[in-house]
């Protein structure tokens, strides 16, 4: 017994001793969104971001300065959502020159590049598990003793969302400020799953219609993920869910007529870079919603919309394509649910919702222009 | 005895002749219905669930239905279906008479690098937003795709006419064209957005559901400019399959006549790749499909080469969009999978070199 307390007395003092040398960095084991267990010193001083995307985060967490800590990026956000990229490069022109990662989907980045760059820890997404792993970056990077750990926004948003920003919170010292976060989406998601489990209204059919007017296709929708996911959470029926077996899929257009979905929600960005003069609908960050409004009307006169109730009765929206990769998407479910239950949701206010994010949390100031439906001004 | 048994061979040897042809005009003759028989399952299938009746109402009297109706089967099914067609035929036709200009059994718009050049063109217009043409923006991608893809056989062509290149080193500078164009396709790839890469590889898989009616015409006006080009000159691209040589021998000028049908032929591969995406197996196999069933004298090849094209599109489209009701799957994935199997048969069932 006695054997034991003396034990337990030198551990302590150990701890103690450890604590008081390493002033900058406490080791703490960290839990990731795959369940690894990761050993990082925090809060870390020097991050690589294996997605520029993950900025959606670390700009909520270190709102002053989002990219004090951040020593090199991969290159995803100017061609994912140049409108967030061209807003954060106004307001913080240093990021031109911080080290890119090309390459969008593989995941590789050049590990001697990476290693040079001295970082605390390296964050990468969970869509990047495969290659990263193939690679043998985690050795690779444990040799020299760099950390690495996985966050996830995209692939199950609605499952590890709120884990990958507590991993954030930790990795940076700004735990309150994660919980803040966390609670702040989860209360802007009760607000809409609250009343449709207590007023358990008709679902209407949604027809989730992927980028249209991107290209002469018509139809490109999603399975049971991602925007298909929304429309369910937001109190409506996924046209496409029985139809595409994966997230993404092209229905026929015939199938628009003889599903006659209620409502129609139309994903748009602006890509005038990729498609100059197309009829995409342009909305975004700051978008003319007049222009945007034309051509979603626009879009209404194709032949798969003949005489489709939606159209009938005005029930044509467009939405930020980007919130499918967006920790902010709970916005897009309070905009969902208003469109299909207004009745339901004469209160709720997703514009005024997005305006409290960007005011409590976001180093950009808000600006509307992310929703316009056919029934708008 | 010789004298005697002769006017017997001579007289076995014509009704063989006559039963060959027949036999030819005959397997043609099936492949036409069954071309007709597949473009109305095409036009009568589809998840709006019509009845034959409304289908046939709406086909003949076309105002007296309601507009939804009038809609599906005009604007939707029919481009689908007719378009299926024209591109099956026109892919199926530029391979056979690639293979025969360039004795080549491996010659294909697919592997001589076209439709690799027309991928890499739409490439730049969906990544880049690059319109080498810049006069018709909205046309970008299709005009991109069309230009690459001229490109290309051109230079397949001008390559050809050079001193000392034989039918072996254009086929393997098609080939060099094809990676060179994968490579800078990949190149793009790596630098594109998600939703322009999406785009890219969608492009890339083929699909019919960018059918309108101004690319059915384009196309069909295409093919029925070169079908008479090339039955003017069934004889001579018969005779070319027995050799460069003895062509000539015959009097054949062979260098304009491949001139010729190189120039036809790339429009041929071209405009259906621009307009409906990369949609490999058909120009390949196709014609081989043709040449098994009917040989190969041009009367009957040439037919049956468009024929064949047609019909293994047409089948593909039906099983496109009934596969997973409501989904319409990429149809150059469906190709090879509806193409393969009857390939088999033929190859393993055939015991005639078929080449």
């Amino acid at each position: 017994m006695g054997m034991f307390g003396k034990v337990a007395l030198a551990a302590v003092g150990l701890c103690a001793l450890f604590s008081g040398t390493v002033l900058a960095g406490e080791k703490v084991v960290i839990k990731d969104v795959t369940g690894r267990d990761v050993e990082v010193s925090v809060p870390v001083e020097h991050v690589i971001l294996g997605e520029g995307r993950q900025i959606y985060f670390v700009a909520a967490l270190d709102r002053d300065a989002p990219f004090k800590r951040v020593v090199g990026w991969r290159d995803d956000l100017s061609k994912a959502d140049p409108e967030s990229y061209a807003a954060y490069l106004a307001k913080y022109p240093e990021i031109a020159k911080l080290p890119t990662f090309g390459g969008m989907k593989d995941g590789t980045f050049d590990i001697e590049q990476a290693v040079s760059l001295k970082p605390d820890v390296v964050i990468m997404n969970l869509d990047a598990k495969t290659a990263t792993e193939e690679a043998g970056y985690i050795e690779k990077l444990g040799k020299v003793g760099i950390p690495l750990v996985y966050i996830d926004f995209r692939e199950k948003p609605m499952e590890n969302t709120e884990a990958s920003m507590r991993v954030m919170g930790k990795l940076l010292g700004e735990e309150a400020k994660a919980e803040d976060f966390i609670k702040f989406r989860a209360d802007s998601i009760a607000k809409v799953t609250d009343v449709l489990a207590k007023q358990n209204p008709a679902r209407p059919v949604v027809f989730v219609e992927r980028a249209g007017g991107y290209s002469d296709d018509c139809c490109m929708s999603f399975g049971n993920e991602n925007f298909g996911k929304m429309v369910e959470i937001a109190g409506g029926t996924n046209m496409a869910k029985d139809i595409i077996p994966g997230t993404f899929g092209t229905v026929n257009p015939e199938q628009i007529i003889a599903s006659n979905p209620d409502q129609i929600i139309i994903t748009g960005g602006n890509w005038q870079g990729y498609v100059p003069g197309g009829n995409w609908v342009g909305v975004g960050y700051g978008a003319d919603l007049t222009e945007a409004h034309r051509k979603l009307e626009n879009l209404t006169k194709r032949p798969a919309l003949t005489g489709v109730k939606a159209v009938a009765d005005g029930n044509v929206h467009a939405i930020w394509h980007q919130f499918y990769n967006n920790p902010y998407q709970f916005v897009a479910i309070q905009e969902i649910a208003k469109w299909l239950h207004p009745d339901l949701f004469t209160d709720l206010d997703p514009e005024a919702t997005f305006k409290e994010l960007h005011a409590r949390f976001l180093p950009l100031d808000y600006k509307p222009g992310y929703f316009v439906s056919v029934k708008d001004e | 005895m010789a004298i005697a048994t002769e006017p017997l061979e001579t007289t076995t040897g014509r009704d063989q002749y006559r039963a060959l042809a027949l036999r030819r005009i005959v397997l043609i003759c099936a492949m036409l219905v069954a071309l007709c028989f597949s473009i109305s399952i095409d036009m009568a299938l589809g998840p709006a669930n019509y009845t034959l009746r409304e289908v046939l109402t709406s086909l003949f009297y076309a105002e007296s239905v309601g507009d939804q109706l009038r809609v599906v089967i005009w604007d939707i099914r029919m481009p689908i279906a007719l378009m299926a067609v024209t591109v099956g035929a026109s892919l199926s036709l530029a391979g056979a008479q690639m293979q025969t200009i360039l004795a080549n059994p491996l010659a294909s718009p697919f592997t001589l690098g076209i439709s690799a050049a027309a991928g890499f063109g739409a490439a730049l217009g969906l990544i880049g937003g690059v319109a080498i043409f810049p006069a018709a923006v909205q046309y970008m991608i299709p005009i991109n795709a069309f230009l690459m893809a001229m490109a290309a056989a051109l230079f397949i062509h001008f390559a050809s006419t050079m001193r000392g290149v034989t039918v072996e080193t254009i086929v393997l500078l098609g080939i060099a064209l094809v990676f060179t164009f994968n490579a800078l396709l990949s190149l793009l790839e790596y630098l594109a957005s998600e939703q322009a890469l999406a785009a890219v590889v969608f492009w890339t898989m083929g699909s019919l559901t960018k059918a309108t009616w101004p690319k059915v015409w384009i196309t069909g006006a295409v093919l029925l400019f070169a079908i008479p080009l090339f039955a003017r000159h069934a004889w001579a691209l018969t005779a070319l399959r027995l050799g460069e040589d003895k062509a000539a021998s015959l009097g054949i000028n062979v260098r304009r006549l491949r001139l010729h049908t190189m120039m036809t032929v790339s429009l041929l591969a071209a405009i259906p790749v621009s307009f409906v995406g990369t949609i490999g197996f058909v120009g390949l196999v196709g014609p081989h499909i043709a040449r098994m069933l009917v040989g190969e004298d041009q009367r009957f090849f040439l037919p049956a080469s468009v024929l064949c094209g047609a019909l293994l599109l047409s089948a593909t489209s039906v099983v496109s969009k009934t596969l997973i009701p409501g989904a319409i799957l990429p149809i150059g994935v469906i190709t090879a999978l509806v193409g393969v199997p009857f390939f088999f048969v033929l190859i393993f069932t055939n015991r005639r070199r078929a080449w």
